[in-house]
């Protein structure tokens, strides 16, 4: 039985402008078969027996819910943001937990092991103290106030430099960061990760961007960010449990994890399992 | 009790600096090597959030998780967090430990505690491993005339003493075979047995 609050969220089950006629893209959602097709012009998204999920249409992607919608999908005001570059990443797919993916988008203190010389680089491996918060109004999870050094931290960025970034939860399987814009030091390149919960040990992961750049080609922006996913697929495919643990069992966070601890925290209290293993094991 | 003890491999295939995947029963394990030589085995999960430490590094005497570079001295112990490197790790941050020892080029583990008993094989040589994909009981088929005493099968191959020491690891198993005869010969004559159980397999 999956949780009533779990199906009346909204998930990423399609990008938009490659939706075709039926069969069109033939998937699954929370366990269940899905497709999603054009029909006269119009996005639907169906189970098996034929019966229409509520959907919406936003960031380029096709969301759907499987049960009655809790609340609109979240704003990310900087998607209309004039000046501002849409970069769609593909899909990748992932064997692990669909929180577990959106637990790892939120980390900063594997840069410079999983993201070696890109991301991060040792010596400087420090997390210092950020703020983190559950946000009562929004009902978001928010990490600010986060800096790292980092060796490149974009594609446009040449040489190391202190990067601030700001973290959110904005849905159970979707996350937003915004970091410092090379290009532009009083603006935030803000980058997203949408999760298509498959099964609870199956998702597709699809990366999005939203940056001032204009000077990268846009294979060089695809082809960076999907060098970062597949680094962090190497790590997600190989954690023990494949569920993410919501009781605090065999691991053990610090400081560093405190984006982490808030997430867990906050998918407990609303009760989103799904992916979540509650048992300490 | 010898049968506590379970081969994880030659000890030609583990050079100093290396870790490795490995098994003991049902766990998963990582074992590994540091530059001086010392040898250990642990559950293939690091205590911070579960990534296989069968996936990092050897530097000097420590074994490095490669998601957030957790560091780990030989006795299990967490000696630093890369996140935090003003902190000194709790003590209670710590690699669960399996006993690893090694004997005439096999590595064998068990639970930490279990007394040291294994086979005799010496005046064998190390020659390599091979993995089979069947289960314990299709071995019969492909080693006609051998003798299983525990985990370790004995016959001769050509006139020379042979000795293969099994690790079950559930749906496949790895032959880690020694000799006294000719290297490449038994080499070749370990290729020939995975084909043949694996054959009986398929039939
Ligand atoms: S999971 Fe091993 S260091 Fe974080
Ligand atoms: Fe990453």
């Amino acid at each position: 039985m999956i949780a009533q609050a779990v199906l009346n969220e909204w998930y990423p089950v399609a990008m938009a402008a490659q939706v075709g006629a039926w069969p069109g893209r033939q998937t699954q959602l929370l366990g269940s078969d899905i497709a999603v097709f054009l029909d006269a012009g119009e996005i639907v998204v169906q189970r098996a027996d034929g019966s229409a999920l509520a959907v919406c249409l936003r960031y380029g992607h096709v969301w759907a819910c499987l049960g009655t919608p809790a609340h609109d999908l979240f704003p990310i005001p900087e998607a209309d943001q004039p000046g501002r570059r849409l970069v769609d990443c593909g899909v990748v797919r992932v064997k692990c937990s669909p929180l577990r993916a959106v637990e790892n988008f939120l980390d900063i203190a594997h840069f410079p092991f999983v993201h070696t010389d890109v991301l991060g680089a040792e010596p400087h491996t420090e997390v210092g103290r950020y703020e983190v918060q559950i946000r009562e109004d929004s009902d978001e999870v928010w990490a600010t106030k986060v800096h790292f050094y980092q060796p490149q931290a974009a594609k446009s960025a040449s040489g190391g430099i202190v990067t601030e970034y700001m973290y959110r939860v904005a849905a159970p399987t979707a996350a937003v960061l915004y970091k410092t814009c090379p290009n532009k030091p009083d603006a935030w390149d803000v980058i997203g990760i949408f999760v298509q919960p498959l099964t609870e040990e199956l998702c597709e992961v699809w990366p999005w961007m939203a940056l001032f750049d204009d000077a990268t080609p846009q294979a060089d922006l695809i082809q960076f960010q999907q060098m970062i996913f597949l680094q962090d697929r190497s790590i997600l495919e190989n954690q023990i449990p494949r569920l993410l643990p919501l009781d605090p069992g065999k691991e053990i966070p610090t400081q560093a994890d405190m984006t982490s601890i808030a997430y867990r925290r906050w998918l407990k209290r609303k009760g989103l399992t799904y992916g979540a293993q509650m048992v300490a094991a | 009790m010898s049968g506590m003890w379970v081969a994880n491999g030659l000890s030609q295939d583990l050079p100093l600096g290396v870790v490795m995947a490995g098994s003991w029963q049902g766990a998963e394990l990582a074992i590994w090597r540091s530059a001086t030589g010392r040898l250990s085995a642990w559950n293939d999960r690091c205590p911070h959030r579960g990534m296989r430490l069968s996936h990092g590094f050897v530097r000097g005497e420590t074994l490095s998780c490669i998601y957030h570079g957790w560091t780990y001295g030989t006795d299990g112990a967490c000696s630093k967090i890369p996140a935090h490197p003003a902190m000194v790790p709790p003590a209670a941050i710590k690699a669960e430990v399996y006993a690893c020892v090694e004997a005439d080029g096999v590595i064998w583990v068990a639970p930490a505690g279990t007394e040291v008993v294994l086979p005799d094989l010496s005046g064998l040589v190390a020659v390599r491993s091979v993995t089979v994909q069947a289960d314990v009981a299709a071995l019969t088929r492909g080693l006609p005339g051998f003798v299983q005493h525990g985990a370790v099968w004995r016959g001769q191959v050509e006139g020379a003493a042979v000795a293969l020491v099994v690790q079950d690891r559930g749906a496949s198993v790895t032959l880690h075979g020694l000799g006294a005869g000719d290297r490449v010969r038994l080499s070749r004559w370990l290729d020939g047995v995975r084909r043949l159980v694996e054959e009986g397999v398929l039939a």
